[in-house]
Parts: C-alpha cells; sequence; structure tokens
C-alpha cells in the first residue's frame, strides 16, 4: 500500500514536471526554428509567451462574458494564441536589419523587444496580475487514489505533445517544411532555387511565435499573467536549447522534458538545488557533447 | 586693493573652501518656492503593481495637502523616479539630491534596494522616507543608526501577528507544517520568525517540506505535488505578488485546500486576485497596514477608498498607506520643526527632529515613527471569508494588531525579543 503510494506521488510530482515541460517546449521550439532557419537568437521568445498569457486572459473574459460556456474556453485560447500570432511579419521586418551581423546585434535588438513588449503590456493591461478565476477546473480533476491532478494540466501536456509530432510531421511530410529544412541547411542554394527567402523569413517568424503565444495562451488557466513571466521562460528556454542542440527540434522536446522533470524532482527532493540541477546538466552537455544532444557538431 | 602674494593666497583659500563645502556638505535646498519631493516607485517587474499602490498614496496625500495651501504656505511638488536594481535606484537618488535638488525622497520596497538606499541617503545628506524595504540586515547591521533613513515597519511583523493568530486559534490543531515562501530575505525572514514563534508558544511540530520558489516564479504544481505528498497540516507562506493567486489556484486543483490550513501572511497585498473559487474559507490572510473594508476605518480611509474605487477600478491595498503616510508625516515634522523655530523654514536637521517621534493620521489611523527612525502603525489580519459581495475573499473576524504588539522594540533583536515574551 504505501509503495503504491509512493508510485502515485512520484506520478504527481512528474507530471507537475512533464505540464511544465509541455509549455517550456512551446517556447523552446519557437527559439529553435527561428535560429534554425533565420540564425537569429530571438530573445523576444518570452515576450510572445507573456502577450499570449495576456491575449489568452482578455479573450476568454470577454468569451464567457459573451455567454460562451466555460469548457469551450480551450479554442478559444487557442485561437488568442493564434491571432496574436499575426503580428508576426510586423515584427520580422523589424529584425531584417540584424540578419547576417553579428549574434550581440541580435541579442541588443531583441531585448529591446522584451523591454519594448514589457511596456505594451503594462499600457494595455496594466500591473496587476490576471487571471481566470475557476477556468482551470472547468475539466475536473483526475483522480487516482490519493493523487490528484487537474484535467487541464493533462490536455496540455497533450497539446504540447500534438504540437510537437505536428511540428515533426510539418518539418518532415510538407513542402514548406522540406522548404524550411532546405533554408537551415543552406541558405544561399536554397535561394538559388528559386525560394523567396523575404516570404520565408515571414512565415517562419510567424510560427515560431505561434508557439510562444499559443504556450502563453495556453499556459493561462493554471497561472496568472504578470508582466514578468517571459524573462524567466527565456532563461529555461536556452537552457533547453543548449541541452537539446541549437536548432533542433528533437532537441526542444527532449530538453525540455529533460528541464521540466529535473526541476520537478529538485523540488521534492532537495529544493535548494532547483536551478543548478538544471545547469550541471547544461554544463555536462556544453563539456561532453558541445553541440547538444541532438544537434551535428559544426567546425 | 593691489593683489599681494598673500591676499590671493587668502581668496583662493576661501575659494576652495567655498566650493569644496558643497560637495562635502548637503546639497543646497530652496528656502521658497515649490516644496520638493523625489519619489522612487517601482515601475516594471514584479514590484509594479506595489510601486502604483505607493504612487496612489502619494498623490492622494499631495493631492490633499496642496487643495489645502501646501506646507506653510509652499506647494508640495513631486519628482517621481523610477526603483529598478539596487546600483540604478542609488544613481536616481542621487539625481534627484544633487539635480532636482529635492528636500526629501520617499519611496523604496524592494529590500535590495533598501540596503543600497540606505549609505546613499547618509552619503547624500538626503532625508529617506521609504515605504517598504526594512531587513533585519539593514536595521541590525547595515544602519544602526541612521540620521537621513527613516524606516518602515519591520519585515517580520506580519509573520508575528499571524504566528500569533496561529498560536490563538488553532494551537493543538495541526502537527505537521511546510512553509513555502519566495527565495530572498522576506521569505526567508518570515519563515524563520514563524518557526521561532510556534516554539515560543510550545508548540510541537514538524516541518515537512520547506520550498523556496524565486520571487515572481508563476508554475508551482512541482511544488504542489511536492505539498501534497508531504500531506502538511498547515502551510505557511508569505507570499505577497502574484505569486498568491497563481499558488492558491495550483493548490485548489490538487486538492490541497480542503483538508490544509492556510496562513498567508500577506497575500491581501493582491486580496482582489484571490478569488473566492479556489481560496478557502477560514484561512488566516493577512492585509498589512491597510484593509479597505475596515468597519472602523476613518472618514480619510473611506474617502481615500472612494477615490481609488473610482479612479483605478480597484480596491485599495497597504502600500498606498505606506506612501500616503510618508508624505504626511514629512509635511507635519516640517510644520513641527517650524513651530519651535518660530514659525521660520526648518532646516535640514530639525526637520529630522521633527519626523522622530512625529505622528500623522494616515489612511490606517494614527501613525508614527519611532525615535529610532522606525514606523509604527496597526495591521490587520484575520479569517477569510465568502460572505460579502465580491468574488474574492474577504476577511472576518477582523483582528488588528499595533506594531507595540508585533515589531521589536528599538535596540533588541528580534529573536531575543521573541525569546523574551511571557506567554
Amino acid at each position: 500500500m504505501d509503495q503504491r503510494l509512493e508510485g502515485l506521488t512520484l506520478l504527481g510530482i512528474l507530471l507537475g514536471g512533464v505540464f511544465h515541460a509541455a509549455v517550456l517546449f512551446l517556447v523552446a521550439a519557437g527559439l529553435q526554428l527561428v535560429f534554425g532557419v533565420q540564425k537569429i537568437l530571438n530573445l523576444a521568445c518570452g515576450s510572445f509567451y507573456a502577450l499570449g498569457a495576456y491575449a489568452g486572459v482578455s479573450a476568454v473574459r470577454w468569451a464567457l462574458g459573451a455567454g460562451l460556456p466555460a469548457p469551450l474556453f480551450f479554442p478559444v485560447l487557442l485561437a488568442a494564441g493564434l491571432v496574436l500570432a499575426l503580428l508576426g511579419p510586423v515584427i520580422e521586418r523589424l529584425l531584417r536589419p540584424i540578419y547576417g551581423r553579428d549574434e550581440s546585434f541580435q541579442l541588443l535588438l531583441t531585448f529591446a523587444l522584451v523591454l519594448m513588449f514589457e511596456d505594451v503590456i503594462r499600457f494595455f493591461w496594466g500591473t496587476a496580475p490576471h487571471q481566470l478565476g475557476n477556468v482551470y477546473l472547468a475539466y475536473g480533476q483526475v483522480r487516482v487514489g490519493g493523487l490528484t491532478v487537474p484535467t487541464y494540466n493533462l490536455v496540455v501536456i497533450g497539446c504540447g505533445a500534438a504540437i510537437a509530432g505536428g511540428m515533426g510531421w510539418f518539418l518532415a511530410r510538407t513542402r514548406f517544411g522540406r522548404v524550411l529544412r532546405a533554408t537551415a541547411e543552406n541558405r544561399e542554394m536554397a535561394e538559388a532555387m528559386g525560394i523567396d527567402m523575404t516570404r520565408v523569413y515571414a512565415r517562419v517568424f510567424t510560427l515560431g511565435m505561434a508557439l510562444g503565444t499559443v504556450g502563453g495562451a495556453l499556459v493561462i488557466p493554471a497561472t496568472a499573467a504578470v508582466n514578468e513571466m517571459g524573462i524567466d521562460l527565456i532563461v529555461e528556454a536556452f537552457a533547453v536549447v543548449v541541452i537539446g542542440g541549437l536548432g533542433s527540434m528533437r532537441g526542444a522536446f527532449v530538453g525540455a522534458l529533460i528541464v521540466g522533470v529535473m526541476k520537478a524532482v529538485a523540488i521534492a527532493t532537495w529544493p535548494e538545488v532547483e536551478m543548478l540541477a538544471i545547469y550541471v546538466i547544461v554544463i555536462a552537455v556544453l563539456v561532453l557533447r558541445p553541440a547538444g544532444l541532438f544537434a551535428r557538431a559544426t567546425a | 586693493m593691489r593683489l599681494t602674494r598673500r591676499r590671493f593666497l587668502k581668496l583662493s583659500g576661501a575659494g576652495a573652501v567655498t566650493v569644496a563645502v558643497p560637495l562635502h556638505g548637503a546639497p543646497a535646498r530652496a528656502q521658497s518656492g515649490p516644496v520638493r519631493l523625489g519619489i522612487l516607485a517601482a515601475k516594471a517587474g514584479v514590484l509594479a503593481p506595489v510601486g502604483e499602490s505607493g504612487l496612489r498614496g502619494v498623490q492622494f496625500a499631495t493631492d490633499r495637502i496642496n487643495a489645502a495651501g501646501g506646507i506653510l504656505g509652499r506647494k508640495l511638488e513631486l519628482i517621481v523616479e523610477e526603483e529598478s536594481s539596487p546600483k540604478d535606484t542609488v544613481e536616481r537618488f542621487r539625481k534627484l539630491a544633487l539635480s532636482d535638488k529635492v528636500d526629501a525622497v520617499s519611496g523604496a520596497i524592494s529590500t535590495g534596494v533598501g540596503l543600497a538606499l540606505g549609505p546613499a541617503a547618509e552619503e547624500m545628506k538626503t532625508i529617506w522616507l521609504a515605504w517598504d524595504a526594512t531587513t533585519q540586515k539593514g536595521v541590525e547591521e547595515s544602519m544602526p543608526k541612521p540620521k537621513y533613513s527613516f524606516r518602515s515597519t519591520d519585515n517580520e511583523c506580519e509573520a508575528v501577528m499571524a504566528s500569533m493568530l496561529t498560536a490563538r486559534h488553532w494551537k493543538g490543531k495541526f502537527k505537521t507544517v511546510a512553509g513555502i515562501n519566495p527565495d530572498y530575505s522576506y521569505g526567508r525572514d518570515n519563515w524563520a520568525a514563524f518557526l521561532a514563534i510556534m516554539k515560543k508558544h510550545g508548540i510541537e511540530l514538524q516541518v515537512v517540506s520547506e520550498l523556496w520558489p524565486k520571487l515572481g516564479a508563476t508554475d508551482f504544481t512541482s511544488h504542489v505535488a511536492t505539498l501534497a505528498q508531504a500531506k502538511p497540516d498547515l502551510v505557511f507562506s508569505c507570499f505577497w505578488a502574484g505569486d498568491t493567486p497563481i499558488f492558491m489556484k495550483q493548490a485548489h486543483a490538487a486538492g490541497l485546500t480542503k483538508t490544509t490550513k492556510f496562513v498567508l501572511t500577506t497575500g491581501g497585498g493582491v486580496h482582489e486576485s484571490l478569488k473566492k473559487d479556489f481560496t478557502p474559507e477560514a484561512a488566516i490572510l493577512g492585509y498589512n497596514c491597510f484593509y479597505f473594508e475596515n468597519p472602523k476605518a476613518s472618514a480619510l480611509a473611506k474617502e481615500f477608498t472612494r477615490w481609488h474605487a473610482e479612479k483605478f477600478k480597484e480596491w485599495p491595498n497597504y502600500e498606498s498607506d505606506h506612501g500616503y503616510f510618508t508624505v504626511v508625516a514629512f509635511k507635519a515634522a516640517i510644520e513641527r520643526a517650524a513651530k519651535a523655530g518660530g514659525g521660520k523654514w526648518p532646516t535640514q536637521d530639525a526637520i529630522i527632529q521633527g519626523l522622530e517621534g512625529v505622528e500623522a493620521e494616515s489612511l490606517s489611523g494614527p501613525r508614527r515613527y519611532r525615535e529610532d527612525h522606525i514606523m509604527e502603525a496597526t495591521f490587520f489580519q484575520g479569517f477569510t471569508t465568502y460572505r460579502n459581495r465580491y468574488d474574492f475573499v474577504t476577511i472576518d473576524p477582523l483582528e488588528s494588531m499595533s506594531t507595540k504588539q508585533i515589531q521589536k522594540p528599538s535596540g533588541v533583536g528580534l529573536y531575543d525579543w521573541i525569546n523574551g515574551w511571557k506567554v
């Protein structure tokens, strides 16, 4: 009986980690996609996550106010994240001057975007936390023995897995996916083959932004939207990228799982080393496999 | 007069002294025109809502003072700067003192910023009236006897009051305890004070989990899973920002709120976000020094609450009261010093003397600065209830305690003071 209980608590802790990993994967995947194709280190991926969360709150509040039954909030959240990503081409246009420039310019400009988006959020939503009350429990809770898990957490985990699978299929099986892989491999050659880079860059940036905004929108029922919520996630997303390998979608998936689960286990067993545990892995990867677990080493 | 070598040297020396004095003395301040008060208010990050709240209290006080003719006939003018990192905030403090030539600076919430501002205020010889930012380290070690710094109430007042209520109402009703507190001095100090007071009251407890999420964390699913595993009878938390509703929501979703007692020392700072949907009844909830629904509120507090609700569509919280008090205390100190000096505009030293022991009517009732430059106030806490017209919890019954009961007296260490209690 005791062993069963311990198994359940371990499952609860792991599910907490996987829930965090699901959201982290979406943000890291956006970062990976934009870097893989456009070679831009986009710090603003965390801001997209925060903007998605705020847009999600506003959209669901509006929809519930208009009479939408609470269980239908999920498609509204997804739509809010996707609609917000339509700003992608505008932001990508701002970034064009730094294509091919030194990484320090990219980091400076995208960090400037982070600060600007903080002000945008403050202007539209103010400084107080925004949340969705009890929408979180609209799908109820799953109870197994003494373990209680909100069903919504499982929905987000499922959604993260589905998006990961969908991205894999999209990159491997569709024409645009092949175009993206070709561009990531050799931009000049892809351009010589007649690919319109301006259009590809605008689309891939929008897709990368959509992954971040949808991530933010999906997490909001379980949390509250606060202005600085993207900053911590940027740091964790970079840890994911280092572990998984820069530019690798599979790396983002595995890296997010490692970071999420490692964090959860550390909190449960030795909370003082929550961040240390993650960075020990980051350092180990940098020393033993500098290109990351899933990226090819470059000269 | 012929300029001899001796006279040249004399004049040069006098000139050098004239130039040097402002460098080493206090910045020159105007004796006429508006009284200038520098403000340091956080506008970004996790501190932003609190900074905004403090600023609202300051603005309300300033508007009232100016409408009533100013301070001894001089208008009060605010020069608002941002509180951010300790280094940058010190730079802005210097700018307020040297360039804007303010008569005093009011503001700062972060304990890290407070530790840096204390020495800067002494160095710049500029009065600093803190809204919060008072750590034991700052009070006892870094600035034991400041001249220019006037501190807020101690960090641990909320924990001391909540611990007293816990002992009074729940002694014998819990055995296992978990703490989840933000990982910086405020969180660490409050948790330590809670454990010390439980021990003092003879409550034998077992700490089953101590969790230290980062300040500003927005995901507690793993922490909540850990708490669910530890199954504490009571959870103590001094979360004070957006972390409070997120934690309570996730704790409720994991079934923790059904059986566990909660002590939320400072959650009243974000009271509107503590929705009934996920915040249990009968939890101890602290509002620091201002409770917007206080049935015994003064006419002034009622006026402020109305003004705040109409202007900002929100019910006010405690930081407004800290901000308000610094302004009215500054005014009262100037008037007190002027009266002692025969009606003349007082010197800075006289204003400092005026601030020591000054009493003023604040939003939460009468407040004062002790002679050791620490604020005194009344704190409000109680048990959460759904019996109200809002979608968030309020407290009933309301308990109030003066800092005379819950703040260590001047010159005594916190734990020496607690250990000296007769319980």
